[in-house]
């Protein structure tokens, strides 16, 4: 029988090489568009006070969480949540299915981040080709963008043919990159990836900061009041609540952490191989590419060629419009622009390939773990049911697919899921223990107050986070009083779009936790069980 | 950029910097 055949495990050929993996599903859009937009709307400099305390208090403890009980799980040759969580508590019967979430989160953000991330390779090619040369102001690159997207026909685009074939070349990309496996694949396109993004990155940055003053004729219009307009301190922010929300929300998805795929990673890890120091890099990494990178392109760069005025309702406008609207505008403007802009958006495609190769990850190891498959079906049965669903997202974009799935699979899942990981780690796992199996093979030790961190400040943070989001989110989105990107009501002809996401996703849901019942029962005909 | 944003913004670059060295010291003084 198949089951009997079992192939070798595999391992991560480096230290750098897993770091660097971890580093690159964590670094994403998010760091060079989500991050600038949120600190700008919300305090500037002072924006930094809540954000680093939420990285000390929330982000490095998550990412020791995912790092050791990956690593735990993997000494039990399981990879995935399901199967990672029942090595935790081995007295629990339901705590597998928690663990779908695990697998379901992360296969629901790769089916609508694949599709973004095609849009990225598309402009990339655009921009050598200068293909949207002719749009001159926002109002003709957002034609552009709606065209491309098949949300409108115009002079651009007749349908959404162009958009298709992009995307068809990314999801082959992602698939291939995985197919090949962890050491040959993932840690190698990792590795290469990380080093072309932190050049590409350095290079439009250095550009920015030396852009000086564009426009002589407004000479307060420059990179040097770009910075303060993104640092300059707004003390009076920090007495609001939402500001101390947004910062937590942006350290807590910068990270990856709360998706499962850090926990599929380190679950490759061997017994001794340190993850304190291994997990505090890979945060770091994150934090270079957000606060220092991340901070020098975008608004620097708008608020230098647009001024202070545009700048606001560029960034109230939201990360997309900053990223596939104001940048090429930019971009246009200065010396070698389309190499530039060449750069930025193929700097944000490989963010996004490091990424998604990562959320596919989940689901195909499970097959494999599970399953006994070997790697190659387990692929290409992953690539099958996602294929389907990435239809949903491309046809019926407008309709609010991918609002709805980002919404489940991006937000509400991973706070649950983060939340279930730390009450796992410090209160089941135990503390003492947990301590104890974070520092093995360790290279750092952690200060002792991350005890008291992790045990009760953390899991209280991400309650509240939970509380606060549920309330002012969750609840009027479930209700569909809401659409859940902007505080608008959800227009009535969307509504059979979004209830029919709805189905879907719980359709999924529902497989998922079949297949984990029905995992465990054929490990249990086999008398294998943690 | 007022001079407190200068200060947000060197403490904020300093802080992740001195944590990158550090990391990438204590990565490289063992094997990777």
């Amino acid at each position: 029988m198949a089951e009997l055949r079992k192939e070798p495990r595999e391992a991560w050929g480096s230290r750098l090489g897993v770091i660097l993996a971890v580093a690159g599903s964590a670094v994403g859009l998010g760091n060079f568009l989500r991050f600038p937009v949120q600190a700008a709307k919300n305090g500037g400099g002072a924006f930094m006070i809540p954000y680093f305390i939420s990285f000390l208090l929330l982000g490095l403890p998550l990412m020791w969480i995912e790092w050791t009980i990956g690593r735990f799980g993997g000494g039990f040759e399981r990879s995935t949540a399901p199967g990672i969580f029942e090595t935790v508590w081995q007295k629990n019967r339901f705590i597998k299915y928690f663990g779908v979430i695990g697998i379901f989160g992360p296969t629901i953000i790769f089916i609508y981040y694949t599709y973004i991330e095609s849009w990225l390779l598309g402009y990339s090619v655009f921009a050598l080709t200068g293909r949207y040369a002719s749009c001159s102001d926002q109002a003709s690159m957002s034609a552009f963008l709606q065209g491309y997207q098949g949300l409108a026909q115009n002079e651009h685009f007749s349908g959404i043919g162009t958009a298709y074939l992009f995307f068809l070349i990314t999801f082959v990309v992602n698939m291939l990159v995985v197919l090949v496996g962890l050491r040959a694949g993932i840690e190698r396109v990792c590795k290469l990836g990380m080093l072309v993004l932190f050049l590409f990155a350095a290079m439009i940055m250095i550009r920015v900061l030396t852009l000086g003053t564009p426009d002589p004729a407004q000479p307060e219009w420059n990179v040097n009041n770009g910075f303060g307009f993104l640092w300059n301190p707004q003390w009076a922010k920090l007495k609001e609540a939402r500001v101390w929300l947004a910062a937590a929300g942006q350290i807590f998805f910068t990270l990856s952490a709360g998706f499962g795929v850090i926990l599929t990673y380190a679950s490759y890890l061997r017994k001794q191989d340190d993850v304190a120091l291994s997990g505090l890099t890979a945060s770091t990494a994150n934090e270079f590419a957000e606060v220092i990178l991340g901070g020098s392109i975008v608004i620097p760069a708008a608020f230098a060629f647009f001024g202070p005025q545009a700048t606001r309702e560029i960034a109230e406008g939201g990360a997309f419009n900053l990223g596939f609207v104001t940048m090429p505008l930019v971009l246009q403007k200065v010396a070698f622009g389309q190499i530039f802009a060449f750069a930025w958006f193929f700097l944000l495609f490989i963010a996004g390939v490091t990424s998604s190769i990562s959320l596919a990850l989940p689901a195909v190891v499970f097959l494999q773990d599970e399953f006994n498959l070997d790697r190659k079906t387990a692929g290409i049965l992953f690539a099958l049911v996602t294929f389907n669903l990435c239809q949903v997202v491309i046809f019926f974009n407008g309709q609010g697919a991918l609002d709805e799935m980002d919404f489940w699979g991006g937000t509400f899942c991973v706070v649950v899921f983060a939340t279930i990981e730390v009450i796992l780690f410090a209160w089941v796992f135990g503390m003492d223990k947990a301590w104890n199996e974070l520092h093995s093979g360790s290279d750092i030790r952690i200060p002792q107050v991350y005890r008291v961190i992790i045990k009760y400040i953390t899991p209280l943070f991400l309650v509240l986070i939970l509380g606060f989001w549920f309330v002012q989110e969750g609840w009027p989105t479930l209700l569909l009083e809401k659409t859940p990107t902007e505080d608008a009501p959800l227009a009535a002809n969307k509504v059979p779009y979004v209830i029919g996401t709805r189905v879907l996703l719980i359709d999924l849901f529902a497989a998922l936790a079949f297949l984990v019942w029905l995992a465990w029962r054929k490990r249990e005909g086999r008398g294998d069980t943690p | 950029m007022t001079l407190t944003g200068w200060l947000f913004l060197v403490v904020s670059w300093s802080a992740i910097l001195g944590l990158a060295v550090f990391c990438l010291r204590r990565t490289f003084r063992r094997n990777t």
